[in-house]
């Protein structure tokens, strides 16, 4: 069972869209338990990866496989938690119906509750998404990602709009399901953000240009700034 | 009031508007398509209705008459005897006939008043108008031998009655009608909303399968249209009174086939469009075209040759006949003609449901 000690496998994942090629023969790995940043710009490749996790993107060469399984498959989607980049939700029902909804069709409700507290939602709850601010959905949306418990959770930009104290707790969180096994995929290009995470990955024209801890990147580019490190490795491998 | 403001608005109207190709196919393409389909159907020499003239009169008026009616423009009629005539006014080949009696010479000279029998098949109040024109205007040709004879027809009517008025007729196709209608409206725009606010997404990325969203969505506007479709049903036969000589539960029946196959309809559209704004536009396209061609409000009989054939492939012609035939002329189960509208509205179900089904899983992929 040792490849099952990966969350993630992508082998040689390429995609075009016509001209453009949102994923260049990427590889990663994801090991259980861990928090991975994709740290890119807009248009990077990040929401293509991300897609290409849960099936939506069908790759054109390459493997995809998700904790342990060969995808497309559809059964090992309900120990997947994705949180889209757009807040995802149904604007006509409460916050705890959402969240409610989203658990069922992944066959657990039981953790409703942890959900909605965990993003500081609980008191809401009775509040249809459409009186919420625009900081409160993405909570909610975060809830109904994480609300079955998945073993790998994919965040598309999750923490645009939440204030910095309840970023705080969330990240405490993030490490607490982690420390319990759950691989984290966190897709940014936030760098203070990029900063917590285990290991990172920068994402440039659908090409990984690299990947290590927040030290090693810093180190190999030889500067101090992770900002500085990212400009640097892009410039490297585009000339 | 500012012109610049003015005109920034609507120069960004028709700016959008360029961009946005099917819209304006549709504004510019559509009142042709609907107006051309219209004119073809109200000028494009369509059959008459049919009728019988059953003479029995041996001698000089009858003949008179008989010849009058065949050869009247607003009819198509053709000699026949009575029990052919009972047989095609039952199955629905002719829509009336005219019996003139074997005394009806005798009668007409010395009573100064005829009276010949008309049979109406009643179920169509057009047709059977179109049929009493015709009859009282051949009896105008025997004005010049039997001067002043006044014209009483004693009308006998197979289904319906007197009291039978264009309500009666359009209702019943009405009934199945505005469920059909709303219900595809609904679903289509219900399921553009769900791709548009990004849940569709989410529902993609979790292990539901293609069918059971499908499924869910069906039962969900299914529990929805039953309602509509029994509050519909209530009203008409209640508060309107629309002429009902058959089993409710069986337009109901029909009723919620309609709603079923309006809802999968709905899915299977809206993978066509992009936004709820293009679902709208499906109106005049997929429905309009329907309306005018499935009998709701010209009779399909009466159509030119060409329509009349694409209006059998219209499955909306079947719901509307099958509604008549219960509603009209109590048809049940064991009439043929019910069972073929049954079983063409189920099939049509049954094509939606995997329509919708399939479209899904391709767009997703």
């Amino acid at each position: 069972m040792g490849r099952d000690s990966y969350a993630v496998e992508v082998e040689g994942v390429a995609k075009r869209f016509g001209p453009i090629t949102a994923l260049d023969k990427v590889t990663l790995r994801i090991p259980r338990g861990e928090v991975f940043g994709l740290l890119g710009p807009n248009g990077a490749g990040k929401t293509t990866l991300i897609r290409s996790l849960v099936g939506l993107v069908a790759p054109e060469a390459g493997t995809v496989t998700v904790l342990g399984q060969r995808m497309p498959q559809l059964d090992v989607l309900a120990r997947v938690g994705y949180m889209t980049q757009q807040a995802a939700l149904y604007p006509d029902l409460s916050a705890e119906e959402n969240v409610r909804f989203f658990g069922a069709i992944s066959g657990r409700v039981d953790g409703v509750r942890e959900a909605l507290e965990l993003v500081d939602l609980w008191d809401r709850r009775t509040s249809v998404v459409a009186t919420l601010s625009g900081g409160m959905r993405t909570r909610c949306s975060l809830a109904c990602a994480l609300v079955h418990k998945p073993e790998l959770l994919l965040l598309d930009e999750p923490t645009v709009g939440v204030d910095p104290q309840l970023r705080i707790q969330l990240w405490d969180r993030f490490r607490q399901m982690a420390a319990a096994g759950t691989a984290i995929l966190i897709s940014s290009h936030v760098m203070d953000e990029a900063e917590r995470c285990d290991r990172l990955g920068l994402i440039r024209f659908g090409r990984l240009l690299a990947e290590g801890t927040v030290g090693e990147l810093k180190a190999k580019a030889g500067v101090e700034r992770l900002e500085d490190a990212f400009l640097k490795l892009s410039e490297v491998s585009e000339s | 009031m500012s012109a610049h403001r003015v005109r920034a608005i609507t120069r960004r109207l028709l700016q959008q508007f360029r961009r946005d190709r099917r819209t304006l196919v549709l504004l510019f393409g559509a009142p042709l398509v609907i107006l051309s389909l219209l004119g073809y159907l109200l000028r494009g020499g369509g059959d008459v209705p049919k009728m019988g003239v059953v003479n029995l009169d041996g001698s000089g008026l009858g003949s008179v008459v008989a010849s009058a009616l065949e050869s009247s423009k607003g009819v198509s009629a053709s000699p026949m005897s009575q029990a052919d005539a009972d047989a095609r006014l039952r199955s629905g080949d002719i829509a009336g006939y005219v019996l003139l009696p074997s005394d009806f010479s005798v009668q007409s000279q010395q009573s100064r008043s005829i009276a010949p029998e008309v049979h109406l098949e009643g179920s169509q109040p057009g047709l059977s108008q179109s049929i009493l024109q015709a009859v009282s205007q051949s009896f105008a040709a025997l004005a010049g031998q039997a001067g002043g004879v006044r014209f009483a027809p004693r009308v006998t009517f197979l289904y319906g009655g007197p009291n039978f008025d264009t309500l009666d007729y359009f209702g019943a196709a009405f009934i199945g009608l505005v469920v059909f209608f709303l219900v595809f409206v609904i679903t289509a725009v219900a399921f553009l909303r769900e791709r548009g606010q990004g849940t569709l997404e989410r529902l993609m990325a979790s292990p539901l399968r293609r069918a059971e969203i499908v499924l869910g969505y069906m039962l969900g506007f299914t529990v929805l249209a039953l309602v509509q479709s029994a509050e519909v049903l209530a009203f008409s036969l209640l508060v309107l009174h629309v002429h009902n000589v058959g089993n409710v539960a069986l337009i109901f029946v029909l009723e919620a086939l309609m709603a079923i196959a309006a809802v999968n309809l709905g899915i299977f559209l809206s993978m066509f469009a992009r936004t709820e704004f293009q679902a709208v536009q499906f109106i005049p396209l997929v429905i309009v075209p329907q309306m005018l061609l499935a009998g709701i409000i010209f009779p399909v009989s009466t159509e030119p040759g060409p329509l009349q054939a694409l209006s059998h492939v219209v499955p909306l012609t079947y719901a509307v006949e099958g509604l008549r035939d219960i509603m009209i002329k109590g048809a049940d189960l064991t009439w043929s003609s019910l069972q073929l509208d049954f079983g063409v509205v189920l099939g049509f179900c049954i094509l939606v449901i995997l329509a919708g089904a399939t479209t899904l899983r391709r767009r997703i992929a």
